[in-house]
């Protein structure tokens, strides 16, 4: 069961992750400021404002508990344990026997529960809404998550992320099926949600939804808990990759073929970000309480997937 | 002693510590320690008996019906029986303990007789469970009823005796229900002994009308929709220690009914009974937790929730028997592993959260949590063990609330992948639903905790409180780790259940684990690795430890602020964010399901906004309770009203009574 190079190739990938995200960050600000026609920071700005902000001084409310005190850490661990089970590199997930997609959707569940509990600890009114809405955003895109993947899981008659990339990647599922392109649409639009983007979030408001519930942290455990919500962003584009566009991943666990793997993913998250970037420029925000509309909208189109399969099958 | 010997030694505690408590009703103190410590010796006797029954794989009988009148007295333990038995004592053990300090609330209301109550509470559910004669099952099942009402309306105020009538009322429909469906089956064995029930050759509708009556009769017990309409009132109204058992286990000897009955007995027939009690769970699960949302009085949000893990078991229990009706031993057997599983961790979560709200409840005296805020500087370890309860219920990995929403999950797979097409319909469409109501309950429990335990005092009420005594601790600790280990040992446990559910219909055993890894019968189909999970978590904890310790300045001290920033405003603990604002998301979304009720009061014409004081009030009102609820509670009180008319106290009415009794059985012995 337990695979010692299958291991290392997790490790590898939590810890390329953990270089990267900001990376990518940067790059999607860089380019909305280029379509705004901005000078825009640097790429490697998220860098050096966690290095800065590792060095400050923290400041708490008295307030807080440990909860709060433990939640960077927390979300730290749990981002870099989704980054160990998704497929990357290769086509086979580095921990299939550890856990699969249903795993993989709630430690996302456990990343928010812990930066909404830590909000309210902090007893601020405003940690306190980012924490209702992130909760209240991830109930209404959880069912089509769930929906979208289980119709996966059905083709492919298990819920291990690898087999059923593995069964997109050698086309047993081709994509001129409407499932998968009606399934894709519909996760594209949770993925692009679960990013924290638009249309109900402002990268440069950070304070607003996403990041609600960071409003009281500073110095340390600022830049832990932001970087691992960079992560986590990358993560929800890993995700969506692993289960629809898995091609060029490594089949073997030789060296050459994982790194080209993950090398081929970096582009791939690139274009993932650049795509995100585009879209959320070109788009108004809307007020927050218009997200039912657009997750139930996702969720239609998951349904509409899900009639295909039944009426394929 | 063997397996026999511990049982009986454990309903004799039960029933003698209760008596002695009795005893010493004047003495408050001691009679509680009487109350607790004889519990929890029986729980713990219980919870040996059981132990040996799986350790040893055989059952065993006590039959005692030579001094014990009507039909055969039989105590038949199985597998399922010893589940059932471990369940509901490992939670009276852990809420024994607890009542020990927890009772002191009430020394002034007769603590000899609510000690009486409950412990013969405990040894109703546990014979309840395991007697093995439909009459005594009957008469038990009526104890328990009887005995849980008694504690329910314990308080004696009008909302306790609201909520007990209302209970009063469902559970005897329900058992009306289960006695008409038990009598059936003795009418056509002619006999009151469930291994007689077993062996019934029934017609295909008599088998139907007996399951929909008997699934009827337990789900109006198990609080499943639309009959759940008294849990909400019954279970928040009753001690906090009680509360713990009626929502832990009492609603589930109503699932070891279903499955006795449905599963045992009638060999579960019919595709359309499993799915029935599929999707009577699917409704209950996202119901309960749409509702359990809108609430802001902690037990009765915590009540609510046990409508929703009912819904959970439920639908275990229902692909179960579909596996068990299309002949697919592999569904059936994951099917009753992801039910038994999830009744055993939900026992132990909803029962750890109710210690911690009837801590919370014991310090404050307010249910109302909008008022509390703060309490986890106040009570650490009570905050500790309610958000270990609140992860699990949240069904966050690696605890247990999660193993068995996984197995919940894989079974609805099976189901989708092998099935018919109705089952390749309904299977991803329920597990979207349960995803939609578990990541509902993630939030709900954010909420709990984050308003209760997390942020400002909101009032004097939480700023005075205090750590609860040690037996309150010790009891919620007890619990935390259950969670624990019936999350990381679950590839120790799942194969036990697994092996439970194949032994029930005697179908060949499916294999759910290796090593450190469980799976859904077969590899192939997903695997997952708690203990392995959790390792890694905390392997991983290391790594920022470590870039803090690399990055970091070392002997940098944080500044603590005595109030948050909060954006630059200045602070008053009133901006802290309140339960109704979670509640007023939900209900934009969900609002056909509330009857939501909002009023200003005060004045609010143009130009005065700045001058009065408004007041903005907000009602939920359960649209189940009021129209199931009330029209029921009051259509049986006028019904009785008029049947009073019968006993008008002339006695030439009651000659007539009687001969009128007379003639008609004249006439019926005369056909």
């Amino acid at each position: 069961m337990f695979n010692g190079s299958m291991f290392l190739i997790g490790l590898l990938q939590a810890l390329l992750l953990l270089m990267v995200s900001p990376f990518f960050a940067g790059l999607a600000r860089v380019l909305r400021a280029k379509m705004h026609s901005r000078q825009g920071p640097p790429v490697f700005q998220y860098y050096y404002d966690i290095l800065k902000l590792m060095k400050r001084q923290e400041v708490r409310p008295a307030y807080t508990t440990w909860v709060f005190r433990a939640t960077p850490y927390i979300i730290m661990a749990t981002v870099l344990l989704i980054a160990m089970l998704l497929p990357m590199g290769t086509l086979a997930s580095p921990l299939g026997s550890a856990g699969d997609f249903i795993v993989v959707v709630y430690l996302f569940t456990v990343i928010r529960f812990f930066l909404a509990v830590s909000g309210l600890d902090s007893g601020s009114g405003f940690a306190g809404t980012g924490s209702i809405r992130e909760m209240g955003i991830s109930a209404l895109v959880e069912p089509t998550i769930m929906l979208v993947l289980f119709i996966l899981a059905c083709f492919a008659r298990t819920t291990n992320l690898g087999v059923i990339g593995q069964m997109i990647a050698s086309g047993k599922l081709p994509y001129t099926s409407p499932v998968i392109w009606l399934g894709m649409a519909a996760f594209a639009i949770t993925s692009f949600i679960e990013m924290g983007k638009l249309p109900f979030d402002l990268a440069e408001a950070e304070q607003e939804i996403q990041e609600g519930p960071l409003t009281e942290y500073s110095g340390r455990s600022l830049a832990l808990i932001h970087w691992g919500l960079l992560m986590k962003q990358v993560l929800a584009a890993a995700l969506f990759l692993a289960v629809f566009f898995p091609f060029g991943n490594a089949a073997t666990t030789d060296l050459v073929a994982v790194a080209a793997g993950l090398a081929l993913f970096l582009l791939k998250i690139a274009c993932c970000f650049c795509i995100a970037a585009v879209l959320e420029n070109s788009m108004a925000r809307l007020t927050i309480y218009k997200a039912p509309q657009l997750t139930w909208f996702a969720l239609g189109i998951a349904m509409l997937s899900f009639i295909f399969y039944l009426v394929q099958v | 002693m063997d397996a026999r010997g511990f049982f009986s030694l454990a309903v004799f505690l039960y029933t003698a510590g209760g008596l002695l408590a009795l005893l010493f009703n004047r003495a408050a103190r001691t009679a509680n320690l009487i109350t607790g410590l004889s519990a929890c010796m029986a729980s713990i006797s219980g919870i040996i008996s059981a132990i040996l029954v799986f350790t040893t794989g055989a059952g065993f009988s006590i039959n005692a019906s030579g001094w014990l009148p009507l039909t055969r007295f039989i105590i038949d333990v199985d597998q399922l029986s010893a589940f059932m038995v471990l369940v509901i004592c490992f939670l009276a053990a852990a809420t024994s303990l607890y009542s020990i300090s927890y009772l002191n609330e009430y020394k002034q209301k007769n603590p000899g007789l609510l000690g009486l109550l409950y412990n013969l509470f405990i040894a109703s559910m546990v014979l309840v469970v395991t007697v093995g004669n439909a009459l005594y099952f009957l008469i038990f099942w009526e104890v328990m009823t009887l005995v849980s009402y008694f504690l329910v309306i314990y308080e004696r105020d009008q909302r306790s005796i609201n909520g007990g009538f209302l209970y009063f009322l469902v559970a005897h429909a329900g058992t009306s229900l289960i006695m008409v469906a038990l009598l059936v089956f003795s009418a056509k064995t002619g006999s009151f002994d469930f291994s007689a029930f077993r062996k019934a050759n029934l017609s295909p509708v008599l088998s139907s009308v007996i399951f929909v009556l008997a699934f009827t009769g337990f789900s109006a017990k198990a609080g499943a929709v639309p009959l759940h309409f008294w849990l909400p009132e019954a279970h928040s109204a009753a001690p906090s220690n009680v509360s713990s058992l009626l929502s832990g286990v009492m609603i589930k000897t109503a699932i070891y009914g279903i499955i006795r009955v449905c599963v045992d007995f009638l060999g579960a027939g019919y595709w359309w009974w499993g799915f029935l009690v599929l999707a009577v769970g699917t409704v209950s699960a996202v119901l309960g937790v749409i509702y359990a949302l809108a609430q802001h009085d902690i037990k009765r949000l915590l009540a609510f929730h046990s409508v929703e893990n009912i819904g959970i078991i439920l639908m275990g229990v229902g692909t179960g028997i579909i596996g068990l009706a299309t002949g697919n031993p592999a569904l059936m057997t994951l099917g009753l592993l992801a039910g038994l599983y999830h009744t055993f961790n939900h026992a132990v979560f909803k029962g750890l959260l109710f210690l911690g709200a009837g801590s919370v409840l014991y310090r404050t005296h307010t249910r109302n949590f909008e008022e509390l805020g703060g309490l986890a500087r106040k009570m650490p370890f009570t905050a500790l063990f309610f958000l270990t309860g609140a992860i699990s219920i949240s069904a966050l990995p690696p605890l247990n609330g999660f193993v068995s929403e996984w197995f919940t999950f894989q079974s609805l797979l099976s189901m989708g992948v092998r099935g018919g097409l109705a089952d390749k319909f309904w299977g991803p469409l329920f597990a979207a639903l349960l995803a939609l109501a578990s990541a509902l309950t993630a939030m709900c429990f954010v909420k709990t905790y984050g308003i209760t335990f997390a942020g400002p005092f909101r009032t004097s009420k939480a700023e005075v409180a205090v750590e609860v005594p040690f037996s309150m601790i010790l009891g919620k600790f007890l619990l935390a780790i259950g969670c624990l280990v019936l999350g990381l040992g679950a590839p120790a446990l799942a194969p036990r259940i697994a092996g439970m559910a194949t032994d029930l219909v005697g179908s060949k055993t499916v294999s759910v684990a290796t090593g450190l890894t469980t799976f859904a019968g077969n590899p192939a189909q997903g695997m997952l690795s708690t203990p392995l999970l959790s390792v890694l978590l905390a392997g991983l904890l290391f790594l920022p430890l470590l870039i803090v310790a690399v990055f970091g300045r070392s002997g940098s001290h944080p500044r603590i602020d005595p109030t948050p920033w909060a954006c630059g405003y200045r602070y008053e603990p009133a901006m802290a964010c309140t339960a109704r604002s979670f509640a007023q998301v939900m209900q934009s979304i969900f609002h056909p399901l509330y009857t939501v009720k909002t009023s200003f009061k005060g004045k609010k014409a143009a130009g005065e906004y700045f001058q009065t004081s408004l007041v903005y009030e907000v009602q939920e009102d359960d649209m189940w309770t009021r129209y199931c609820g009330r029209p029921l509670a009051r259509g049986v009180l006028s019904l009785s009203r008029t049947l009073q008319n019968l006993q008008m106290g002339n006695v030439r009415f009651y000659c007539f009574y009687i001969i009128a009794v007379l003639v008609i059985l004249l006439a019926v012995i005369g056909l």
